[in-house]
């Protein structure tokens, strides 16, 4: 598929992302199992060290069946009391053999198990970081996160739960078989009678379990989306008397989740009646087979004693691997998407990795032309020299080709027309630094937020460039200074606070070149002001690059730039552009002057 | 409102699934329980002497047991199932009716998430107590069926494992506790690694900014190593729990098997009871294990129960009315000498005539905040009143209020649905909805969608940019045609040449209405007729835009630099 293909299936318009998704790649099962060979290798001792284990324990409590119908055949042989003390005590060795293999055995499979899961789950995340984001942005985030979250807790719950549980009940039937086959093989061969309902049943249930469970997830994040809008945009439901239609929209998804709920519980209802009823044909086969060979002489009382019980016995382990179907198949697709990412990412590039000084931190634009859908250029022939150290604000309308702009010389795309180059015409981008208004507060203590732009820096050089956006004030006066837990379940900063943070991770990072796009947008007007203190000291000795959307921002930049429509309309200081009465004069006046700019521009 | 309150209500409700449910699920303990009596029956009665009319015969009884309980399982799961969800699915909706209330109250101090996991986690939880209570009643039948059957087996062997099993199954809870308490800080520290991943992988733009991917990858390694050294702890920790129990199990069988097979020997008991007691010795550790079980649900269903009754009895933050406001509504806006907030607003006196569009710049944000509240009735003031058209606001019901004033705040939230939808949201026969839309300028963000202003809104708008959302919320609040309009902030993150141009589609469509801005754009105050500037909590000056910025060099200060 060549670059402008690709992009006609999804062309996101300067941050609108729209309907059209290309997903991340699902790797193929022949791959996903590769995958889990690759990880099982470092881990291949212990995993079989755990097997044998298990093996051992559920053999040794196999033995049990055998011993008590020995218990039998001894009363029934009318021997003295005295003579069961010895089968007594076997079966408490029984035990404790079974319950210590068991322990051992179920230890090195979850060593084994957890130490493939963290594998699995570093490579993921290695791997997703070092996706191009033109890319991630291609499928839309919440793939990505939605892979992150539901994938892996799917998974790690089938390695913690299911994969032990699964093994010690195939270990149990596969044994109990072999058990019942040495009593006398006919015993096995009429137990197998039960196979035949059961391998229908476990087809008949899957085919209808796997689309029905993916509605039910679908149905439960409707509710939960529209729970998060109604409850969460409480205020504004309020404000615009919507109270009876949310209650109404909220009814509406709960309702359909309950649905789909119940249509679960009757599917799965009508799965374990079915599997009685394998249980049932099961077991008198193997009463009516005990019933002859004890007439024709062949067996002991005892021993289609212990048959019988043998068979009630692998009820619960027979119910619990059928159930366990449909978990491991929705680990299996989970288990593809992620490897999908991990194989998806291209191998480490050294320029992304070491950003290295390249020369100045001159930025020069030539000739650029940029479409996200083929014909419907975003950008015309942009020519820019940003000289080292000089801050150029952007100006213009949304729509305008401002963000991309900003992102093709941050190295996000790569223009379709031109080039761009950084420093003495290297055209690396590794020293480009760039701060949108998306603000993400990385979960854990401030410092080691700050620390993810520059690792080795010591808490005075954290504080230098707190201080330094003027953050330090109010990060020091949190429960705990620099230690406090922020971001998700810590301690909640304010979107001003946030966007302060990043701007003192941009200090730390010490980029040569830096890009702001609308860094300061989202915290409302009170806030603003205070950011633009910051963004200004933030980008201080650095070649800059700022979208503005407050003029004021932009009147205390080197050089204004307006683009519209693509192209480049304007350029100059703000005195320059004020005093030729163009586009940005008006729009000035329109401020300072509190007159319609239009009227008299 | 108190947890057992919520509790019994929703117990109450659904009381005949439950009660049908808890008598089909003794039924299936029961025929759980009878199949191994009929094995043992079987033995005695059919191999032992070789009886072939007698096994076909007890063969059909055990084809009986199993259709009974197959069939009794079913629909005792069926229906606690579904009392469970009924219940649940009711009380997210009184949860969400309380929290929506124009009242308000319900939320303060929670944060949006929790609200939601109370709707969602805790009424999960109460509805489950349905089935906890119908397999605890089940399984307590459970346990007399099987009792008695063990008495009539053998009085002794029956009080061996009667009086045996409740002390064995106490050793493995006590055996237990230190694991789980252990194991549950454990896998804390365990789901952490998947968290920080989450994290990372939410703020991945961020770091691809400023090129931090190495050391977070680097830092999630080491995330990761940590907690898999304790999960391999706990795991290990709970492989020996499973293992004790296995152990603590075949003793136990032992010992009824030796006690039982002596009874055999002395003639006490027959071959087929032995067999009988030692498989009702291992069923009744099922039922005792449920009820266990049922226990620790029903602690959730009570904790959950108390975290739902706190949000349904939250005090409301401002009262009902019975006040009417005069038809039409003119629009004419009155503060008196308000006070709030501990001196946020301090004697505040402002008028706004019918039709007026007014500035409102405050030096402190609280003073806009507690503005937009007020006039809203999200709050009453200390003292003072707020009135529109000579009406007190107090004496008014908050949804009548709204139908007057309507409220946008800053950070006012989109909905799930298309662009247009959300616009029309609040309008009435929608009629003023495109001009709404050309005048917030969000036509253009329609424009730049792939399927205009039916485009579904992801998210709840969070895939549009800041300056999109502004526009559309705009709209929306504007498409509501209401006599009163106050708006806050709404253009922070719109661009300059946008917004000089909402400014003006603003005046046209507010025309001969009531419009409040609260702002510091230059851009939206220069539309207003007038400003006023609130400092220390009144009104400290008052004028056009251009006036102040050269006349008050603290109003220019507060809205250029």
């Amino acid at each position: 598929m060549t670059v402008t293909d690709e992009r006609a299936l999804a062309a996101p318009v300067e941050g609108e992302r729209g309907e059209e998704r290309e997903l991340l790649p699902t790797a193929s099962g022949k791959r996903t199992w590769a995958a889990v060979r690759e990880l099982a290798r470092p881990h291949r001792r212990t995993l079989m060290g755990g097997f044998a284990a298990l093996v051992a324990a559920t053999a040794v409590g196999l033995l049990t069946a055998p011993v008590l119908g020995h218990v039998i055949d001894l009363v029934a042989a009318g021997r003295p009391a005295s003579a069961l003390t010895a089968p007594a005590v076997w079966l408490v060795v029984i035990a404790v053999a079974q319950g210590a293999a068991t322990a051992y055995g179920l230890g090195l499979v979850a060593r084994a198990g957890e130490g493939m899961l963290a594998a699995l789950r570093e490579r993921f995340v290695e791997r997703a970081l070092r996706l191009p984001l033109e890319r991630v942005e291609r499928a839309g985030s919440g793939d990505l996160t939605s892979r992150v979250t539901n994938d892996v807790s799917v998974i790690t719950s089938v390695v913690r739960e299911a994969v032990p549980a699964l093994a010690r009940s195939l270990l149990t039937i596969g044994l109990t078989m072999v058990a019942l086959a040495v009593l006398d093989w006919r015993f096995l061969l009429v137990a197998l009678l039960a196979v035949p309902i059961q391998a229908h049943t476990v087809r008949w249930y899957a085919r209808r379990a796997v689309p029905l469970y993916a509605a039910q997830r679908v149905a439960v994040g409707a509710q939960q989306q529209e729970l998060l809008g109604s409850v969460g945009g409480a205020a504004t439901v309020r404000a615009l008397r919507l109270e009876d239609e949310h209650v109404g929209r909220v009814a509406a998804r709960s309702r359909a989740a309950v649905d789909l709920m119940l249509r679960g519980a009757r599917l799965s209802t009508r799965f374990y009646s079915r599997l009685n009823l394998a249980e049932f044909v099961g077991l008198s086969a193997v009463l009516v087979t005990g019933f002859l060979l004890v007439r024709g002489g062949s067996v002991s009382i005892g021993t289609a004693s212990a048959a019988a019980l043998y068979f009630h016995n692998l009820f619960t382990p027979i119910n619990v691997a059928l159930g366990l179907v449909d978990d491991a198949q929705s680990a299996t697709a989970g288990l593809a998407r992620l490897v999908g990412v991990a194989d998806a990412a291209p191998a480490p590039s050294p320029v992304r990795d070491a950003p290295g000084q390249v020369g100045d931190g001159s930025v020069r634009v030539s000739g650029v032309g940029y479409s996200y859908r083929p014909g419907h250029p975003v950008l015309h022939d942009i020519d820019l020299h940003i000289a080292d150290g000089e801050k150029v604000a952007l100006v213009g309308a949304s729509g305008a080709g401002k963000t991309t702009l900003a992102r093709l010389i941050a190295g996000i795309h790569q223009p379709d027309r031109g080039h761009v180059a950084v420093g003495d015409g290297s055209g690396s981008r590794g020293d480009v630094a760039l701060v949108t208004q998306e603000v993400h507060v990385f979960a854990g203590p401030l410092a080691d937020d700050l620390r993810l732009a520059r690792p080795d820096a010591t808490d005075e050089e954290l504080r230098d460039a707190l201080a330094r956006v003027g953050a330090l004030e109010w990060a020091l006066a949190l429960p705990e200074g620099l230690d406090t837990v922020v971001g998700e379940s810590g301690h909640r900063l304010t979107a001003a606070q946030a966007q302060q943070l990043a701007l003192a991770r941009l200090v730390l990072a010490d980029p040569r070149v830096v890009v702001l796009d609308e860094a300061t947008a989202e915290a409302g007007s009170a806030g603003a002001r205070a950011l633009e203190a910051s963004a200004a000291a933030a980008v201080e000795g650095r070649t800059a690059l700022v979208v503005a959307h407050r003029l004021t921002q932009a009147a205390s930049a080197d050089r204004i730039v307006v683009l519209d429509g693509g192209r480049i309309v304007e350029a100059g200081a703000h005195d320059e552009l004020v005093r030729a009465g163009g586009r940005y004069a008006r729009l000035w006046r329109a401020w300072s002057d509190g007159r319609d700019g239009g009227a008299d521009g | 409102m108190r947890g057992g309150e919520v509790l019994r209500s929703a117990l109450v409700g659904q009381w005949r699934c439950a009660a049908v449910g808890a008598v089909l699920a003794t039924g299936h303990q029961a025929g759980e329980a009878l199949v191994p009596v009929l094995i043992g029956v079987v033995i005695d009665e059919a191999i032992t002497p070789g009886d072939g009319r007698a096994l076909l015969v007890w063969i059909a009884v055990l084809a009986a047991a199993f259709a009974g309980l197959s069939y009794s399982y079913r629909f005792s799961f069926r229906l606690a199932e579904r009392a469970s969800e009924q219940a649940a699915h009711e009380l997210r909706l009184r949860i969400t009716r309380r929290t929506l209330d124009p009242r308000g109250g319900a939320e303060a101090g929670r944060l949006p998430g929790e609200l939601v996991n109370i709707a969602t986690g805790d009424a999960k939880r109460v509805g489950a107590v349905h089935v906890a209570v119908t397999a605890g009643i089940a399984a307590l039948a459970g346990l007399v069926f099987g009792g008695v059957a063990l008495l009539r087996v053998s009085v002794p062997l029956g009080l061996l494992v009667l009086l045996g099993v409740p002390p064995l199954l106490g050793l493995a809870h006590l055996l237990g506790k230190p694991l789980e308490r252990r194991s549950a800080a454990e896998q804390e520290r365990a789901a952490h690694a998947s968290g920080v991943a989450a994290d990372l992988i939410a703020g991945l733009r961020v770091l691809k900014g400023i090129r931090a991917e190495r050391a977070a990858v680097d830092r999630y390694r080491r995330t990761s190593r940590e907690s898999l050294a304790a999960t391999v702890r706990a795991a290990r920790a709970q492989a020996w729990h499973d293992g004790g129990m296995l152990t603590l199990t075949g003793v136990f069988i032992a010992v009824v098997a030796l006690v039982g097979g002596r009874l055999a020997v002395s003639g006490d008991i027959t071959v087929g009871q032995l067999v009988t007691a030692v498989g009702l010795a291992q069923f009744l550790l099922t039922p005792l294990s449920i009820l266990s079980w049922a226990n620790g649900e029903l602690a959730q269903g009570r904790a959950s129960a108390a975290r739902i009754a706190s949000v349904l009895g939250a005090p409301p933050a401002v009262e009902r009315g019975d006040g009417v406001l005069p038809e039409p509504v003119r629009g004419a806006v009155r503060l008196r000498g308000v006070s709030c907030g501990d001196g946020v607003l301090r004697g505040l006196d402002l008028d706004v005539a019918p039709g007026e569009m007014v500035g409102v710049v405050t030096t402190d944000p609280r003073a806009a905040t507690w503005l937009l509240r007020l006039l809203g009735r999200s709050a009453d003031p200390d003292s003072g009143a707020v009135e529109v058209d000579g009406v007190p606001l107090a004496t008014l019901d908050p949804a009548e209020v709204r139908r007057a004033v309507v409220v946008a705040e800053h950070d006012a939230d989109l909905f799930e649905g298309s662009l247009l939808e959300n616009v029309a949201a609040a309008a009435g026969d929608g009629g003023g909805v495109r001009g709404a839309m050309v005048a917030a300028a969000a036509d253009e963000v329609a424009a730049n969608l792939p399927q205009g202003a039916a485009t579904l809104l992801a998210e709840r708008g969070r895939s549009l940019s800041g300056g999109q959302r502004q526009r559309v919320a705009l709209a929306r609040a504007l498409a509501a045609d209401a006599p009163v309009l106050v708006l806050h902030d709404p253009t922070t993150a719109v661009d300059a040449v946008t917004e000089e141009r909402i400014a003006q589609g603003l005046r046209e469509v507010r025309r001969g209405r009531t419009t409040i801005v609260v702002a510091t754009s230059p851009a939206l105050l220069a539309a207003a007729d007038r400003v006023v500037v609130l400092d220390g909590g009144a009104v400290v000056a008052e004028g056009s835009h251009a006036d102040l910025i050269h006349e008050h060099p603290a109003y220019r200060a507060a809205v250029l630099y």
